[in-house]
């Protein structure tokens, strides 16, 4: 009797330890509260979520993930969106992810898991057509034809170029234009104008112009900021004359052969180890140098991403006293800028499993037409005709005023344009893409010749691109 | 009707729902995933694709990771890196740890200093280290103290990025080995080198007459837990290189890490983690049958 007593007890306590890690391996995949409990916060937007289900008078929070830093915007977006909604019982809580491989991982687990996410953001296209494909974003064409909120009216023919299978899965909310930040004080005291229209051949004149020093404290007229991304140089360079793929020919064919890629990559390795006017990639690598570590001290007089407003308002961390202003991207010949660098990013989708699919929509209208300036300050311009141009621009210069100059900026990044450079082939992009930086390594680091080096790119990556 | 349990039975019971809780936790976190992880293997499955849905395509991917050429360079740099990362950790700790039990004053704080890398966190002593590495760091700087004018670039050159990287593991890694090698020698027999010295032997005799042999059952076990540890390096690559300059320091975890997370292809990963473990199955097994040459107990 005794032996059963503790028998009894052991079993009891091994049934305590059984039922603890069978709860936590239905975190992953389970119920709402469990999945809440995936997404790994710990706020109580969770218990009023689960409220709300039995007692559908209270609020609906809504769970939206992005990868800006909460405190460069989106917070203040929730906040404005909480103050309008509270009437109609519609809250939005705001989670960031890190937008990298390991970032957009995590996202995907809980979007394929459960319902811990209502809204998120999708960066870039290729990605977006995995996510639309692989059921983790809805299909908005019902709701947009109940609402009559066409996307064309809002965002013109363009946003069509983001249907996935003719449907669209996401409203596009952040107009991605971009071209080279110019240090001005640099420019004006080499006598040289702000450009509105260059070529390959200027651009890399003036770079050795402004370039000037050695060692330590070498001015470089150029920094590509290459050890972030080399496909940049596709991105940005190639796209004005060749379009929205820039690696691909078509479906079944890379572009690494294109006589404008290969004017790209000798442009970038001319200016790394032939002119000595940009820092070369190892230098990069190694140094783990960064634009604001290059531009913003003042040793570098142009980079290549604009993306560095955010740190540019940021005196405090980044002082620095010169005027930013903003130059389109160079093109390779004169009269071969056949479309304007530029398409829609920031696409907002909502998760076909969330339980507030109408809420979520809500808000999503109402962040694409009205919500989005406390994100612009941050650097974001939106895409939708709703905003005014001019009050944009004052939020994207605020803070900053003496520090950017508003004409380039506005005639650069924020003016829109009707030819942007659309992507629509995804093929193994990853792939196409490591190939691509495997084979620019070895060209800028010495290993290669420019012909050898992006021929070996083209048998590879169409190797690739034929399974 | 009454259970009738035998006594035997009943103990048993008793102990089995002691490691009860131990044993769920192994099947539902290492046994099932490595069962899931064979079954995807002979599927095309991507990630995004959502679960469960995938076609299953046999040992295609088996055969067609031969002809991937990321594959067989990773596979490459895997073997480069475990045949120069195991002798040479295995050698240094042996030397140092003979070295350091005959001839050092203060032996405890040195053998914790030659520790010390090996309880820090790899992704710190990674990043440490990429800034000895940079130009202005020491690395280089001692090279260039050397008379060397263009010191080699080292993580950004594609031929000496993995042999710095090796360099850092074996440095990371002797510490370790050294532990178990002074261990070991502290309870070697002490009347074998006493009769060593009367019939003459010096030091070099009895070093590798009586302390090598003495130590080959530790030798043995270091070879194979390095070997292991070695065929899964991944933290340094992740953090130093990401696998470059191109594939030079592109390593088989580090591959199949991407094409699981980066390119999606869940079922192509599994496959390449199974021969990934096949390979490291093979050469344990040779590893013991070859032990009876050279190990005495």
């Amino acid at each position: 009797m005794k032996h059963r007593k503790k028998a009894a007890a052991v079993m009891l306590a091994s049934v305590m330890a059984m039922s603890a890690l069978s709860g936590c391996s239905k975190a992953p995949g389970g119920t709402e509260t469990s999945a809440t409990a995936g997404a790994g916060t710990q706020s109580p937007g969770g218990e009023s979520q689960a409220v709300s289900q039995d007692a559908p008078k209270e609020a609906v929070t809504l769970r939206m993930w992005g990868g800006v830093p909460a405190e460069a915007g989106p917070q203040k977006v929730c906040d404005n969106f909480n103050e309008l909604y509270k009437d109609k019982g519609i809250q939005v809580e705001y989670e960031r992810f890190v937008n990298d491989d390991t970032g957009n991982l995590k996202l995907e687990t809980n979007l394929l898991s459960g319902t811990g996410v209502d809204l998120y953001m999708t960066y870039t296209t290729d990605v977006l057509v995995k996510r639309a494909s692989g059921n983790m974003a809805l299909d908005l064409s019902q709701l947009m034809e109940r609402d009559g909120f066409e996307l064309t009216n809002y965002f013109g023919s363009m946003a069509e170029a983001y249907y996935v299978d003719g449907k669209p899965y996401s409203i596009p909310t952040k107009l991605d234009k971009y071209g080279i930040v110019i240090n001005k004080d640099m420019f004006d005291a080499a006598g040289i104008p702000v450009p509105t229209e260059w070529t390959f051949e200027e651009f890399r004149e003036i770079a050795k112009t402004l370039t000037h020093g050695e060692g330590q404290d070498k001015v470089y007229g150029m920094f590509w900021n290459s050890q972030q991304d080399l496909t940049y140089l596709f991105q940005y360079l190639v796209a004005q004359t060749n379009g929205g793929d820039p690696m691909y020919l078509s479906e079944t064919e890379s572009s690494f052969q294109d006589p404008v890629v290969l004017k790209t990559v000798e442009l970038l390795n001319n200016m790394m180890n032939v002119d000595m006017t940009s820092p070369t990639h190892t230098d990069s690598m190694t140094q783990k140098l960064s634009q604001e570590g290059m531009f913003l001290t003042g040793k570098s007089a142009m980079t290549v991403g604009p993306w560095i407003v955010r740190s540019i308002k940021d005196t405090a961390t980044y002082p620095h006293d010169f005027t930013t202003a903003f130059a389109p991207y160079p093109v390779v010949e004169e009269g071969k800028r056949n479309y304007t660098q530029g398409g829609y990013g920031d696409h907002l989708c909502i998760n076909p499993k969330s339980e507030h699919v109408e809420e979520a929509w809500e808000f999503a209208k109402w962040y694409a037409t009205e919500g989005m300036l406390p994100v612009v300050e941050g650097g974001r311009v939106p895409a939708s005709n709703t905003y005014d141009a001019e009050e944009v621009t004052k939020a994207f210069l605020s803070g900053a005023e003496d520090h950017m100059d508003s004409e380039s900026t506005m005639a650069v990044l924020i003016a829109p344009a009707d030819n942007y450079a659309v992507p629509s082939i995804t093929n193994h992009a990853a792939e196409v893409k490591k190939v691509a930086v495997e084979e620019l390594e070895k060209i800028f680091i010495g290993q290669q010749t420019v012909e050898e080096g992006m021929a070996a790119a083209k048998e590879r990556a169409d190797e690739i691109l034929k399974q | 009707m009454k259970w009738k349990l035998s006594k035997q039975m009943k103990t048993d019971l008793v102990g089995y729902s002691f490691i009860l809780p131990n044993i769920l936790g192994v099947l539902l976190f290492t046994l099932f995933p490595m069962l899931f992880s064979l079954i995807i293997s002979f599927t095309d499955w991507d990630y995004t694709q959502g679960f469960g849905n995938w076609n299953v395509v046999g040992v295609e991917n088996f055969i067609r990771m031969w002809s991937d050429e990321w594959f067989t360079s990773s596979l490459i740099n895997t073997l480069i890196f475990a045949v120069t990362v195991v002798p040479l950790t295995v050698f240094f700790a042996l030397v140092l740890a003979v070295i350091i039990d005959k001839y050092c004053f203060a032996k405890l704080p040195i053998r914790l200093a030659f520790f010390m890398p090996y309880i820090s966190n790899v992704v710190a002593v990674a990043i440490v280290w990429v800034m000895m590495y940079s130009p202005w760091g020491p690395v280089t700087q001692l090279v260039q103290a050397f008379g060397v004018e263009n010191p080699p670039q080292w993580l950004g050159d594609p031929k000496w990025a993995l042999a710095a990287i090796i360099l850092m593991t074996i440095w990371s890694g002797v510490g370790y080995a050294n532990m178990i090698y002074t261990s070991a020698i502290q309870g070697l027999p002490r009347d074998v080198y006493e009769a060593a010295d009367i019939d003459g032997a010096n030091e070099i005799t009895k070093f590798f007459k009586l302390t090598v042999p003495f130590l080959s059952p530790t030798t043995f076990f270091l070879i194979i837990t390095t070997f292991v540890t070695s065929f899964q390096v991944f933290a340094p690559i992740q953090i130093m290189t990401r696998g470059g300059p191109g594939t030079s320091t592109n390593v088989l975890v580090y591959y199949i890490y991407t094409s699981a997370f980066t390119f999606y292809k869940m079922g192509y990963a599994s496959s390449m983690a199974w021969i990934l473990f096949i390979i490291l199955f093979v050469i344990t097994i040779i590893q013991w049958r070859g032990q009876k040459k050279w190990v005495s107990y």
